[in-house]
Parts: C-alpha cells; sequence; structure tokens
C-alpha cells in the first residue's frame, strides 16, 4: 500500500501569533485589501491554521447569495417573490460526468445548497439520481479544495491573484500569438457544453496552430470507435429498454454506469413487473461482476477472449436462426456454454425488433462494431434502439489524444499547456510517462477543484468553481441542452473552464453567466422572446426541443466483417487484469469524498479500499484468500493488492479498480488503496494479461458485510434463511402460483398480548420491490445527504460502526463461481410492535400517531439496548462525536432540517420525517389534502428504477397501499410479530425454459 | 497471636466436625478476630496486595475518564454486537456477589450454622463485588451525564422512565439488592463493632468504631430487637437472592435475541451465580485463613460444604446448558437452532468450550472428599470456576449478537485495550475494598460464631451444633 506519509504536507508549527502574522503567506494577504483570496489563503495551510487565520471570512461567505440574478451583500430590502427566509427553494441545473450531462434539482436553504435531486423535466434524469451527482454536493464544501492560485517556479512556490495570472497569461500568448499558437496546447476533460464548445472554436480561431486535447481516463470510446466502423461515423445509441422484451448485455452495466444508466434503469424496471405487460429477459455475459449482472435472468461470467468468441457464436447462432448475418463471422475457439448461445440467438431471433443486444466500454471497438451488425440484422434499430449523432464527431479518441499530447510534449512542441480539469499527472496511461513529460514543459496551468497530482507539477495551480458555483450547459447523452446555474457564489474565488478559457484568449465578456448566455442566444438565432427563453430555458434547466434528432444509417457490413475478422481479442495463459470504473469514487476524482469512500461497493461491501477481486476457483489454484496480499505484474510495471475473493468473477480474470491511491487527493482520500494506474497502458485501457504471484502479508480490509467466505457453521446458517428473507420465483412458478414465492415460509397465526394499533389519521408505509434493485447506491447516498449521515472511516467500519441508514444488503447463493446475486435494501422497518421501543428504559424511541416508530435523540441515553433487540440491525450509533472534526465548511453541506446527532445517541431511518412534516405543514396552511406523491423518502426520490414506494397506507388508493395488497409482498422476519410498515415484493425471475428452469432460491448455498 | 493451629481431629460420623476447633473459648475467637484489626501494622504482603490493586484501581479510573471523555468508541462494541465486556462484567460481578447473601439470609433460615464463620466474610465479598457491577451500568451508556434519567425522579421535564425495559428492572432490582445486602452486611457487624470499640485504645478509633456501632450495650433488650430484626432481614433478602439474578436475566430473556429469548434463563443465572459466588468466596478465604491464622474458625469443614455447593450448582449450570440445546432443536426454531451450534462451533467456540470445560467438567472432581478437602484443588478449582463463568456471560451476550437474525448484518467483536485495562480495573477495586475490609472490620462474625460453640450451650455442649440460640 502506498504510504501517507510521503504524500502529506509539511506541517507547519507556529508559537505566537505575531510569528504566524508574520509568515510570508499572512502578509500576502494582508497586502491585498480584499482581494479575491480574502477566504482563500494557499491550500498548503492546514485546516486549523486556515480556520484560526480566516474564521471570520468562511462566515461572510457563507452568507452570501448565489450570482442570480445579481448578487446581494445587504438583507433584502425587498423580498423577492416566493422567497421566504428557512424555507428551501430548487433551483435546475445540470451534473456533467465524463461528458454526459443529467439534469438535477438543487434544494438551497437562504442560498446554500443542501441536496441534489433528479430533474423530472430532464430526459436522462426523470427525476432520479446518481450516487455520483447525490456526492458532488459534498465536494462543494470540501474543507481540502484548493482556495488560491499557486505560481511554482524554481522550487518557490507564491500565490497570487487572478489579475497576476492574467497579466501573465496576457504576456504568455502575446508571444505565442505571432506564431499562430505554436506551441500551446489546451487538455480538457471531455465535455459535452456547447459553451465550450463555442469556446474552443474562439481559441482555434484565435490560434489556429495551438493543439486541442481531449482526455478521459473512462472513457466510452470504444463504442465510439465502433459506431466509427460500423456506420462510418461515431454515432450514438439511445437504447429504449422498455420497449425490449429480450436483452442481451455482453459485458455491459448499462443499469449502474454509462451515459444512459438512469433512463435505462426506469426503462428496463418497469418491465420487470409480471403484472405489468409481459416480463423482459436479460442475458448477461461479463469480464467482472456488475448490478446489471446481478438482476440477470441468466449470467454467465467470462474471460475477455471468451466474450469475444462468444458475440462470434451468437451472431454466428443468429443466422441459423435465420437472421442475416454474414457469413464470414463464426467463432474460433474460446469457453462458452454453447446452450446460452443457442438460447440466447433463439430468443433473440423471436424477439426480432422487440430486442437489445448492447455492449460496454470494456469490449473492443470491433465487438461494438458487431453488436450494431446484430441489432440491425435483428431490426432492433429504430425500434428499440435510436441513432443520434455525437457531440463532437471528428474528436479523436481519448486514448489517442492523450498519446498524441505525450509524444508532442515529448518531442518538445508544446510549450504552454493549459490543463482544464482532470487530472493526467495521475490517471494518464502509465506507458506514457505523461508526469515526466509534463515536468518539462514549459508553462503549464492547471484549473482544477483540488490541487492535486497534477497541480502539483504545474508551474500554475488555478482554484476552479465547482458547477454548483457557476454558469455552465452541457448536452445530455441524446443531445439535450442542459443549462447550470450557480446556487452559491464561488467559496473560494475559483473559476470554470470556460472563464479560464476566455482568459487565455483575452477577449471580454470573461464571466460564465455572459459566455453561456450568449451560446444559447447564438443558438436561437436571434430571436425577440430571447429573455423569456433564456429564463425558461434556467429555470427548467433543459432547453426544450434541443435532443439530437434520431438518425437513418446504413450499416457499412463490410466494414464491420472486415473489422470482426482480424484477431481483436487474443486468449493468452495469463490472467485477465480488468480495470474497473470504481462505484463510488469513479476514476479517483472523488477519493477526497467521505460519502462516497464509505459507500459500500454494491457486490463486494468493500468500502475505503480497492482490492483484487479473484473467483472462488482462481483463489484456490492460487491458494489466496481474501485479505491477502498478492503482486500483480503488466509490462514489467507491478503493484500489490489485497485479495478479495469475489463469487461472480470469471475465472482467470481479476478484477481492479481504479481511482485509488491518490496522493495529493486530501486528507480523506490520500493513501487510501493502491493505484492501479500504474498498471494501465495505453494499448490495454481496460483489459490487460498479467501476472499474478501471493506476496507474504496481509492486508485488512473493511467491509459492512461478512464475505463470501465464512466459517461453515456461518455459511449453512446463511444458506438456511436466505429463501425467507429474500423471495423470488421464476415466471413460471408465479404464473402458476402467484403466492408461490411469498408462501416459502409458512407462517403460523400471528396474535399479541399487547393492544392493536389503529390510525384514522395517516399510516406512513414503504416497500420495496427486490425485482427493481440492482444495488445502484443512489438511494444510500442520497439518505445521507438528506438526514446529515456521518462518515467514520475505515477503522471504524472495520469495526462494524458505519452510520448509514439504508443499506443494501446482498447474498449470493448457488454455485460460487456462477452465483445468483440477490439485493435487498433495508431501512428501518418501523414495526408496529417495535422491539427497539419495548426495550428502551427512557422511551427515547416510542411509536408516533402516525405509525413511525420516532426516535427523540435529546432523550437517548445510548444504551444501546434498542440495537441489540433490532431484528434488522439498522439502527446506528453514535460511538464517538462524530461531529467534532468537521470543519466550517463540511457543516455548510448539512441538512438544516435534520438534527446532527450528539456522541452517544442512537439514530436510525425515519422514513425522512422531517420531509413529511415539511409537507403536512404546507398542506395543513392552504387547508389541502395531502395527495399520493406529494411525500416521498430521500430513498425513494432518487431510486432510478422506482423499485422503491413512499406513501400513506391509510390511502387505499396510493401506491405504496397497492404494493403492499400485490400479491407478492411480505415482510422480512414476519414470524417475529414485529409486523413491519416496509414490505418487500418477491423477486419474479423470468429464465429461458431452454436454459433448465430450476426453481429460484429453493436449495441455496452460499 | 497464639492461637493454636487446627489439629486434625478425626471428626464423629454422626456429629460432624465440629465448627470451631482448636480449643476455642469465647475470649480466645474475640482476640484472633479482633487481634487482626487491632495488631500495630498489618502484613507484609497485606502491603504488597493494597499496593497492587490501589494502583489497578487507578487504572480502572482512568479508564473510565477516558471513556467518559472520549466516547463509549472507545470500548469494542459495535452494531450488531452492542454490548461487550461492559454487560459482560457486569453480569460476572453481580453474579459473584450472590453467595453473600446467600449465606447471610437462606442459609441462616435454613438454620446452616456452618455459616458463621464465613458469612461475614461473604457479605463484604457481595458488596463489593456489587459495587464492581454497578460501576458498568452506569458508565457503559453512550451518555453518562443524563444515566440518571433511569430513575424515576420527578423533575420539571415530566418524563418518567420507560416501565416495560428490562433494563429498568436491573436498576430497581440491583439497587434493591445493593441496598439491602448493605444494611443486612451492617446491622450484622453492630455488636462486633461494639467489641472493637470496646477494646480500642486510642480515641480516634474508639471514636469511630463508636460511631459505627450505633450505641451497641449489649443488653439484652438490644440483643432481643438484633436478633428479630436479623430474622426479619433475612426473610426480605431471601427473595431477592433469586429476584436480583432473575432479573438480570430479563434483560436477555425478554429481548426476541436468538440465544437470549429463553425461559430457562433466570434459574440457570441464578445458579451460575450461586456457584460463582463460592468460587470465590474460597478463593478469598483460603488464603485468608492461612494469613490471619484462622483456620480453626474457618476450618475445612465450611471449605467442604462450600465446595458441596458448587458441585450442585455446577452440575445445574451443566443440565441449563445442556437443556439450551435440546430446546432448540426442539423448537425447530432455525435462528434459535443456529445460535446454538454457533455457539458450540461457530468463530467464538474457544470462549465457548472454555466455559463448559470450566464450569461443567472442572467441578466434577468434587465427587472425590480428597479433592474437596485439599486446598490446592480447591484454589485451582474456584479461579477455573470464575474463567468459566466469565466466559459464560461472554458466550450468552456476545456470540448472540454478533450473529442474530439477517445474515447481512452478523459482525464480530473484539475487545479493544480499554475493555481489558477496565476490567482488570474492576478487580483492583474489588481487592482495594477487600482488603481494607480485612484491615478495618471484623472478618468473622464474632457474636454469631460464639452462638454456635458449645459454650453457648452449657448443657448440651457435646452437640453444639444442634440448636441454636
Amino acid at each position: 500500500m502506498s504510504s501517507i506519509a510521503d504524500s502529506r504536507q509539511e506541517r507547519d508549527y507556529w508559537r505566537t501569533l505575531d510569528e504566524l502574522a508574520n509568515t510570508p503567506e499572512c502578509r500576502e494577504i494582508m497586502k491585498r485589501e480584499f482581494p479575491e483570496g480574502a477566504d482563500s489563503p494557499p491550500q498548503d495551510f492546514s485546516r486549523r491554521r486556515f480556520l484560526q487565520l480566516m474564521g471570520a471570512s468562511i462566515a461572510m461567505t457563507g452568507l452570501s447569495g448565489c450570482k442570480w440574478p445579481k448578487e446581494t451583500i445587504v438583507p433584502y430590502a425587498n423580498r423577492p417573490e416566493g422567497m421566504v427566509p428557512g424555507v428551501p427553494e430548487e433551483f435546475a441545473s445540470t451534473f456533467e460526468l465524463g461528458g454526459v450531462a443529467n439534469g438535477i434539482l438543487v434544494k438551497s436553504y437562504d442560498g446554500r445548497p443542501v441536496k441534489i435531486e433528479g430533474n423530472p423535466l430532464h430526459p436522462a434524469s426523470l427525476g432520479a439520481t446518481g450516487l455520483f451527482a447525490q456526492a458532488s454536493l459534498l465536494d462543494l464544501y470540501d474543507p481540502d479544495r484548493s482556495r488560491s492560485l499557486v505560481r511554482r517556479t524554481a522550487g518557490q512556490e507564491v500565490l497570487p491573484d487572478w489579475d497576476e495570472f492574467r497579466s501573465f497569461i496576457r504576456t504568455r500568448t502575446a508571444d505565442l500569438w505571432e506564431e499562430g499558437g505554436e506551441g500551446l496546447a489546451i487538455l480538457t476533460e471531455a465535455s459535452s457544453s456547447p459553451s465550450l464548445a463555442d469556446m474552443r472554436s474562439r481559441f482555434t480561431r484565435t490560434y489556429p496552430n495551438a493543439g486541442w486535447y481531449e482526455y478521459e481516463p473512462l472513457s466510452g470510446d470504444n463504442a465510439r470507435d465502433g459506431a466509427r466502423i460500423a456506420y462510418g461515423t461515431p454515432h450514438r445509441v439511445i437504447p429504449d429498454y422498455d420497449k425490449a422484451d429480450v436483452v442481451a448485455a455482453i459485458d455491459d452495466d448499462f443499469l449502474g454506469s454509462g451515459p444512459t444508466a438512469l433512463k435505462n434503469a426506469r426503462d428496463f424496471f418497469g418491465r420487470r413487473d409480471p403484472d405489468n405487460g409481459e416480463m423482459n429477459r436479460l442475458f448477461v455475459v461479463e469480464n467482472g461482476i456488475t448490478g446489471t449482472g446481478s438482476v440477470a435472468d441468466h449470467r454467465t461470467p467470462l474471460r475477455q477472449s471468451d466474450i469475444w468468441q462468444f458475440t462470434l457464436a451468437l451472431a454466428a447462432a443468429l443466422r441459423t436462426n435465420g437472421i442475416a448475418i454474414p457469413e464470414g463471422i463464426r467463432p474460433d475457439g474460446g469457453h462458452y456454454p454453447q446452450d446460452l448461445v443457442k438460447a440466447l440467438a433463439a430468443d433473440l431471433a423471436h424477439h426480432k425488433g422487440r430486442s437489445i443486444v448492447t455492449t460496454g466500454p470494456r469490449q473492443p471497438a470491433a465487438l461494438h462494431a458487431l453488436v450494431h451488425l446484430i441489432n440491425n440484422a435483428l431490426g432492433n434499430n429504430g425500434k428499440t434502439i435510436r441513432l443520434v449523432q455525437d457531440v463532437d464527431r471528428d474528436r479523436e479518441s481519448h486514448g489517442d489524444s492523450i498519446s498524441a499530447l505525450a509524444t508532442d510534449m515529448g518531442a518538445g512542441r508544446v510549450s504552454t499547456l493549459v490543463i482544464l480539469g482532470g487530472n493526467p499527472a495521475y490517471d494518464a496511461p502509465a506507458d506514457l510517462d505523461f508526469k515526466a513529460k509534463l515536468e518539462k514543459v514549459g508553462e503549464t496551468i492547471h484549473l482544477s477543484l483540488h490541487r492535486n497530482e497534477t497541480s502539483r507539477i504545474c508551474s500554475w495551480h488555478l482554484p476552479r468553481a465547482h458547477y454548483l458555483e457557476s454558469w455552465g450547459d452541457a448536452r445530455s447523452w441524446d443531445g439535450t441542452w442542459s443549462t447550470a446555474q450557480p446556487l452559491i457564489a464561488p467559496l473560494y474565488g475559483g473559476k470554470s473552464a470556460i472563464e479560464v478559457l476566455a482568459l487565455v484568449i483575452g477577449e471580454e465578456p470573461a464571466d460564465g453567466h455572459s459566455i453561456v448566455r450568449r451560446t444559447l442566444a447564438d443558438s436561437f438565432g436571434n430571436s425577440l422572446d430571447f429573455e423569456k427563453k433564456w429564463r425558461k430555458a434556467i429555470h427548467d434547466g433543459v432547453v426544450g426541443g434541443s435532443e439530437f434528432p434520431s438518425i437513418q444509417a446504413d450499416l457499412i457490413t463490410p466494414a464491420v466483417v472486415a473489422a470482426v475478422s482480424r484477431k481483436v481479442v487474443d486468449s493468452h495463459d495469463g490472467l485477465d487484469l480488468v480495470f474497473c470504473a470504481d462505484s463510488t469514487v469513479y476514476d479517483g476524482r472523488y477519493a477526497n469524498n467521505g460519502w462516497l469512500q464509505e459507500t459500500p461497493d454494491h457486490l463486494t461491501k468493500l468500502t475505503w479500499d480497492n482490492a483484487a477481486l479473484i473467483a472462488p476457483a482462481t483463489a484456490e489454484e492460487l491458494g489466496v484468500t481474501t485479505e491477502d496480499l498478492v503482486k500483480l505484474k503488466h509490462q514489467g510495471k507491478e503493484i500489490e493488492l489485497p485479495v478479495y475473493v469475489m463469487p461472480g468473477q470469471p475465472k482467470g480474470s481479476i478484477g481492479v479498480w481504479l481511482g485509488y491511491g491518490r496522493t495529493a487527493a486530501g486528507h480523506v482520500g490520500d493513501g487510501v488503496g493502491s493505484n492501479t494506474y500504474t498498471l494501465r497502458t495505453s494499448d490495454h485501457l481496460w483489459v490487460a494479461a498479467a501476472d499474478i504471484s501471493k506476496m507474504g502479508g496481509r492486508y485488512k480490509l473493511a467491509t459492512t458485510q461478512s464475505h463470501y467466505l465464512i466459517d461453515d457453521i456461518g455459511r449453512k446458517g446463511r444458506a438456511d434463511r436466505l429463501s425467507s428473507l429474500v423471495r423470488e420465483a421464476t415466471l413460471a412458478e408465479y404464473e402458476h402460483d402467484p403466492r408461490h414465492a411469498v408462501h416459502k415460509q409458512h407462517i403460523p397465526p400471528l396474535t399479541q398480548l399487547f393492544k392493536e394499533l389503529s390510525y384514522d389519521g395517516h399510516a406512513w408505509g414503504m416497500s420495496i420491490d427486490l425485482a427493481k434493485c440492482n444495488g445502484c447506491n443512489a438511494c444510500v447516498v442520497a439518505c445521507q445527504s438528506e438526514n446529515n449521515i456521518s462518515v467514520v472511516g475505515k477503522d471504524e467500519v472495520r469495526r462494524g460502526r458505519e452510520m448509514a441508514w439504508l443499506r443494501i444488503d446482498r447474498y449470493f447463493s448457488g454455485d460460487a463461481n456462477e452465483p445468483e446475486v440477490l439485493n435487498q435494501p433495508v431501512t428501518c422497518q418501523q414495526c408496529e410492535n417495535a422491539p427497539c421501543e419495548q426495550v428502551c428504559p427512557v422511551g427515547a424511541t416510542q411509536h408516533s400517531t402516525e405509525g413511525l416508530n420516532d426516535m427523540t435523540y435529546n432523550r437517548c441515553i445510548g444504551t444501546r439496548y434498542c440495537s441489540n433487540n433490532c431484528p434488522y440491525k439498522v439502527r446506528r450509533f453514535n460511538f464517538f462525536n462524530n461531529q467534532k472534526h468537521l470543519s466550517e465548511t463540511e457543516k455548510m453541506v448539512y441538512n438544516p432540517d435534520v438534527t446532527p446527532r450528539a456522541r452517544g445517541v442512537m439514530e436510525k431511518c425515519t422514513f425522512c420525517v422531517q420531509r413529511i412534516q415539511a409537507v403536512k405543514i404546507v398542506k395543513k396552511n392552504n387547508k389541502q389534502a395531502i395527495q399520493d406523491g406529494d411525500i416521498t423518502s430521500a430513498c425513494a426520490q432518487a431510486c432510478p428504477s422506482r423499485a422503491i414506494e413512499f406513501g400513506d397506507l391509510t390511502d387505499k388508493g396510493s401506491r405504496v397501499a397497492k404494493s403492499h395488497a400485490n400479491v407478492r409482498s411480505y415482510y422480512m422476519l414476519e414470524e417475529l410479530n414485529v409486523r413491519p410498515r416496509n414490505a418487500f415484493l418477491a423477486r419474479i425471475k423470468n429464465p429461458n425454459s431452454a436454459l433448465g428452469t430450476e426453481s429460484t432460491n429453493g436449495h441455496s448455498h452460499s | 497471636m497464639g492461637i493454636a493451629t487446627a489439629s486434625q481431629v478425626e471428626p464423629d460420623p454422626i456429629r460432624g466436625e465440629p465448627l470451631v476447633q482448636g480449643g476455642h473459648d469465647f475470649a480466645s475467637v474475640t482476640d484472633a478476630v479482633c487481634g487482626v484489626i487491632e495488631a500495630k501494622r498489618p502484613p507484609l504482603i497485606w502491603f504488597i496486595s493494597i499496593a497492587i490493586s490501589s494502583i489497578m484501581t487507578l487504572v480502572l479510573f482512568a479508564m473510565i475518564v477516558y471513556l467518559f471523555w472520549t466516547g463509549i468508541g472507545v470500548w469494542g462494541v459495535n452494531v450488531p454486537v452492542g454490548w461487550g465486556f461492559a454487560i459482560v462484567n457486569f453480569v460476572f460481578w453481580v453474579g459473584i456477589g450472590h453467595a453473600g447473601t446467600l449465606i447471610s439470609a437462606i442459609l441462616f433460615l435454613f438454620r446452616q450454622q456452618w455459616r458463621t464463620a464465613i458469612n461475614r466474610f461473604a457479605e463484604a465479598m457481595t458488596i463489593f463485588a456489587v459495587i464492581c457491577a454497578l460501576v458498568f451500568p452506569g458508565i457503559h451508556v453512550g451518555r453518562v451525564w443524563f444515566a440518571w434519567w433511569m430513575f424515576p425522579i420527578p423533575y420539571q421535564q415530566g418524563v418518567w422512565p420507560q416501565f416495560r425495559s428490562p433494563l429498568l428492572w436491573d436498576v430497581f432490582a440491583v439497587g434493591t439488592y445493593f441496598m439491602v445486602s448493605s444494611i443486612f452486611w451492617y446491622m450484622g457487624m453492630i455488636p462486633d463493632l461494639a467489641t472493637i470499640r470496646d477494646r480500642a485504645t486510642g480515641t480516634t478509633r474508639r471514636f469511630v468504631y463508636g460511631l459505627l456501632s450505633l450505641g451497641w450495650r449489649g443488653s439484652n433488650r438490644q440483643w432481643h430487637r438484633y436478633e428479630r430484626a436479623y430474622l426479619l432481614l433475612a426473610a426480605l433478602a431471601t427473595p431477592l437472592v433469586l429476584s436480583v439474578h432473575s432479573v438480570v436475566s430479563f434483560d436477555f430473556a425478554v429481548s426476541q435475541v436468538p440465544g437470549w429469548h429463553t425461559t430457562i434463563l433466570p434459574p440457570y443465572f441464578v445458579a451460575g451465580a450461586i456457584f460463582s459466588g463460592f468460587a470465590m468466596v474460597v478463593f478469598l478465604a483460603v488464603p485468608a485463613r492461612q494469613l490471619y491464622g484462622l483456620k480453626s474458625i474457618i476450618t475445612m469443614r465450611h471449605i467442604e460444604s462450600m465446595n458441596k455447593i458448587m458441585l450442585a450448582t455446577g452440575s445445574m449450570v451443566g443440565y441449563a446448558y445442556a437443556i439450551e440445546f435440546f430446546m432448540a432443536w426442539y423448537s425447530g426454531n432455525i435462528y434459535e437452532q443456529f445460535t446454538f451450534q454457533n455457539r458450540a462451533f461457530g468463530e467464538y467456540w474457544w470462549a465457548y468450550w472454555t466455559m463448559a470445560s470450566c464450569n461443567v467438567i472442572v467441578p466434577q472432581i468434587y465427587w472425590f472428599k480428597k479433592a474437596r478437602r485439599s486446598l490446592v484443588v480447591t484454589m485451582i478449582v474456584a479461579f477455573l470456576i470464575n474463567v468459566g463463568m466469565w466466559f459464560e456471560r461472554f458466550v450468552i451476550v456476545v456470540t448472540s449478537l454478533s450473529r442474530d437474525f439477517l445474515p447481512s448484518s452478523w459482525g464480530f467483536y473484539w475487545p479493544t485495550w480499554v475493555d481489558i485495562l477496565t476490567f482488570a480495573g474492576t478487580f483492583g477495586l474489588f481487592f482495594t475494598l477487600f482488603l481494607l475490609f480485612l484491615r478495618f472490620l471484623p472478618m468473622v462474625a464474632m457474636a454469631e460464631l460464639k452462638n454456635v460453640m458449645p459454650a453457648a450451650h452449657p448443657v448440651h455442649h457435646l452437640s453444639g451444633e444442634k440448636e441454636g440460640h
């Protein structure tokens, strides 16, 4: 493991205030009377020191309003319409990740954003959010964010202000301008921002000879290249899973990641209800294990070379089923289940025009092209999938672009490099030696939220404005123009990428608001009612009707056949080393985000680390087990990683997550895990052949759920109760007897001594449809954000003290190497006969008149008896003062409607009681009745697949009451007579009868 | 002190051994017992012992301060194992505190006269053990500064405790037990304190013991009142012996955690408590009688009787262990079945087998008279029983919680250094109090002992133990 010590900033000690005041930094700050950096001393300051110097100014920043419509520094003389102090407002904005926009609504209290929700008007969000969008809020308040510009010259660091940078860039570019920008280069992250594109064209006009590069470590460019093979231009695919009866995902986690994941989940899971039309069927083959695999009707783990052969075989089998696949396409060896190919091909052929074959970013371009060919042949194009244009059809792929830049840098052709975001010194392919080359470039300017690995070796570091602090825009995958507005003035005087680009070009206006407005105005043409349209676009967060039109494109069959006939994926004797996007820290950019670091990966339940995921069979062969250290070797580079034995990982394949081992992420992310980018080379961005060898030692991993390998007694005990905890049935069983799954456990009649409770007002309830959960963790982070849940760190997680109110239980059943995965989100079940209430000696937990199991923090003395007696173990205890080490900015993320819990106090899911009360108050004031849907819990609101329903059980027409009445509904541990308020709906699977209809969950042994 | 060593008189098989040996008369008993208190300086070993034990007591206080300062997180507890060492130790110490009242109250009512030599001793041990026990419920809550909310105190908030909670019953049960035991102990000591007062030479000594003896003059009327009151208190304390550990067991039995939720727990806990209590009494009595030369007062007969009780209660506990397995199997409840399999063969198997061998197998040696009368065997067995009984509580509290209903939430508990030092510290507190008791209070109930001596019954001077008084 990489050491933390070497990355830590040097610690400064000071003895007297005079000494402190005499430091150059302080004099520097005092010299500038009220510069932008008044609230932003350099990042080298420790948090404590920063507060010592600047405590007061933070409070001032906190109070400043957002930039819209204008900044106000005095209390409102006239209150803006609709603005009530203390009552939150929601603003539409845009969250962009990997160049794809997602619409969000940001809840803001008196100018302070506290929660992110999906924007129902946005086609990519449909009201849902992923975990990254939810957690990006915490980045805004990250105390480790860079707080000033940093200029490195000859080993010295000074802290200039933006004016100094402006004059620097003016002189620098004046020289370059003579040469048409020769030697000037820009490197950006993937972005679909129309404003950035506009600024780029302005830049290119000013500096025609300058270079423009784009790099994203987790790029979807294989799909782009595949489409380029198939159609000549890199068209994008927009799948409509609601129209597909059969889906074959070839190594594609389309429900959990990828540009259209939220919409995919909504569409796909809409078809997983046996009472709601024909159920779809999902086949998954994958080199790893994903959330999509966990909900598949048939899932087969395959290595990279076998996936390639499998797809060829599928194409060949489709041909025998009468589908027009060219003759040349046929498999050449490989190990994959033949019956699966046969059954899948027959199923697809039977559902022509009603199926989707999809593949993911790890698969080579040729396979993407082949999938295009298959979809085309199946007649899916125009029916279940649509093609639209790419945002920038001419750009190089990210891998080529960063290689080209590295070559140019190495050849000395770049004298000034402006890096807008990203962290290439950390995440560029290892063979490019990017870091060393970057250090040799004359002037390097890096714009970044944090002073990260790249910033530290650049000659200039510029603090970036967080997206919630700046104006912006971006396009979603289908092209919808999405607008972003600032919710708060930049906390640390940062600027956005477009603003910095305006500085580089040296043109006015240079503020984000004007740039974004100008770009939109240009696209609308000279419209008289532009102001109205602009306001509507900002209000809605989307520009209506701006999505790209569908394209009818002809597949270039010979090109695909030619691409496929090359030996695309070699089989090799070593092990597949599969690089995966981390399910929580993504490519490493969220490494300093405590919420995400502590969110357990859905399948491993691992927090705060990455590991080498190895199939049980492979682990046995290698003689290693979970927490053993191994050495992975690829192209002469090696790293050490602990093993995590992962059921469902293909044999002979090692899954490693990217995004760990950061050295300049901040206090949270530094030294967490190992940096696997050091093994990633430009010719093997996703899958490489690697050697593995066992090291001596062990490494302790922190998981929130016991891993697969436990003692025999435990394993048997777990398997024995699985069928009653997580109930499921096949569609055939369901059709034969709808109560089949529910009746897997017989429960004797339950009577009770206590008086039965009755409700004439509201009775809040929840239901969770197990058929619709792929474990994406959006609910978990949404809950964390809504309810101010503390982050406790790796050691505490290891102790079993994580604080999540909502967790996703994950079980395996069946063969350990090809297991079935069961997902079960567990909140407080709000029992009617709550065991926790009966044992609290001080009555701190009580039943409310609306049937909620309320927790009175003020009354709790912390005996922990309630937690012991809770059969669902959903209660969480504050073993320490978890608020103690929070900086002032981190506290700003807190939802003011929810009390932060003191040390020694028990806490748990409240069904978002603050949301219930807020709506009740408004409705009561307006003398209105509460309608179904007026109140949602944070988890239900975030859930992309609508697995979670929340509402009033006394309202028989409510969705939740209907769910409770559903034939599939059951209560977990019902036999304890605790009478939960949360119902689970049994999972129904729809396996292909040709593949054997083994009854689900019957004789599981996990 | 000039007391003759106990001669190994072959006991009359019909009458049993005399309760006091060595040809003591009333005066020599008083001399022997008071001599310990009146000695100019206690033996060197006393100084060494109290030095060690008071350092450990300081460690206890340091651990408590650290705990209060930082939070419950300094212990190893987690979710699902919300209770760890603190509750294990609490039940362990309360259990030890059982022998005293049993000896003083129940055996008194049953006219078991052999108790007189050890009852003071056992009662003191009880009180100190309960003090050690009471440390834990107080400090184990998350917000100690509000622990007083457990008591039904009328104050401005107008909020009462929640009377359905077994934890609250516990407060009352252990509180009552502590109070009654203390009164019983103190009341029984009054005549002896008066004796010390009367023999005292210094003024301070006379004043303090005078104050403590509450004006005892030894008049007939006082003796009459005293004996009535003692009898009444004995009758009052008797149900407490059964109730306190029954109520402690309700903390577990009333909950629904598999492995806790069983009706056998109350009798099983009481038997276990008596078992461990006697083990502790023996463990303390043997060295004390050696050290202070009281072998003729605390005789082998006493030790043998206590060893017999340990054999009986140890077998009861063993029966309870067995019946728990049977019930788990017979219930058909998979959670219950799993819990017991897991206890014996799961991750905490070592704790279970330590418990079973120390508590069930080891005491079986007492079927042999030789073993019962061997001081070495007695000391080893008593020690092992206490180890076993501590592990019994560990098994019940920790293994049941670590794997309850949902496999997703199974966890593992391991103690921190703070847990271990806190536990060690309570032994420091216990022994400090006990050593102070040995130095300043009469460790044998002289007045009572004289009652069972043949000299107290001149008519029946050959059958000193047949009648009371």
